[in-house]
């Protein structure tokens, strides 16, 4: 007897492994064509935070597997994804790599605010 | 119902392991530091997605508790790798 909520989540869960298996196929594309390593930066958090956590979500919602660790490990996620990003990014600008079709560069303008140590 | 989410959840894993070959690949022959850095950040997050579906097709909590330990690792990896890249030294 598989009363209406059940039928709920399992539409629910369904619904957020297939859009979660889109984000992830859709940030590994972009980690292949896009050009930069500023812009595949999205891409590569998109997996973080769209792909694994949108999984998590069906798992916090189909009934057996514990729900308690789903949400732990989705908030571990959600606070790691934009320390991760910013430490890329900023490494990034500090060993100087270019930005690949700019037309300006605002942050090079200011080379006392670049080189200070931020710590 | 439960047919239903088996079957999608095959097919997301399917995919999510060619994702995962593709990844290496592309990490293998990347261009810069940056970008193999990225890319192993993706990687682990993509063998984390992994763990969670073998969690969902098997129903056991422990997967997750492994993909939490392993979240934790890469985290603090990337981290420390980045700040290594950028000053030369860890501390």
């Amino acid at each position: 007897m598989v009363t209406f909520m059940e039928t709920v989540f399992y539409i629910f869960a369904i619904a957020a492994v297939v859009i979660g298996t889109f984000f992830s196929a859709v940030g590994v594309l972009g980690y292949f064509r896009l050009p930069d390593v500023y812009t595949r930066l999205h891409a590569a958090g998109m997996v973080s935070i769209f792909g694994v956590v949108l999984l998590l979500v069906a798992a916090a919602v189909r009934t057996p597997v514990s729900w308690g660790h789903a949400l732990v490990l989705i908030f571990f996620l959600l606070a790691a994804g934009p320390p991760t990003a910013h430490a890329i990014g900023s490494a990034a600008k500090r060993i100087n790599l270019p930005m690949k079709g700019a037309r300006r560069d605002d942050l090079m303008k200011q080379p006392k605010a670049h080189n200070r140590k931020p710590y | 119902m439960e047919d239903l989410l088996l079957t999608t959840l095959y097919i997301s894993l399917l995919i999510h392991v060619l994702l995962v070959c593709f990844a290496a690949w592309r990490l293998w022959n990347g261009e810069n530091v940056i970008d193999r850095l990225m890319g192993s950040d993706m990687l682990s997050n993509l063998c984390l997605a992994v763990l969670v579906l073998a969690a969902l097709i098997h129903r056991q909590k422990i997967y997750i508790d492994v993909a939490l330990g392993l979240a934790a690792i890469g985290y603090i990896t990337i981290i420390t790798l980045a700040k290594y890249i950028t000053d030369k030294r860890m501390f």
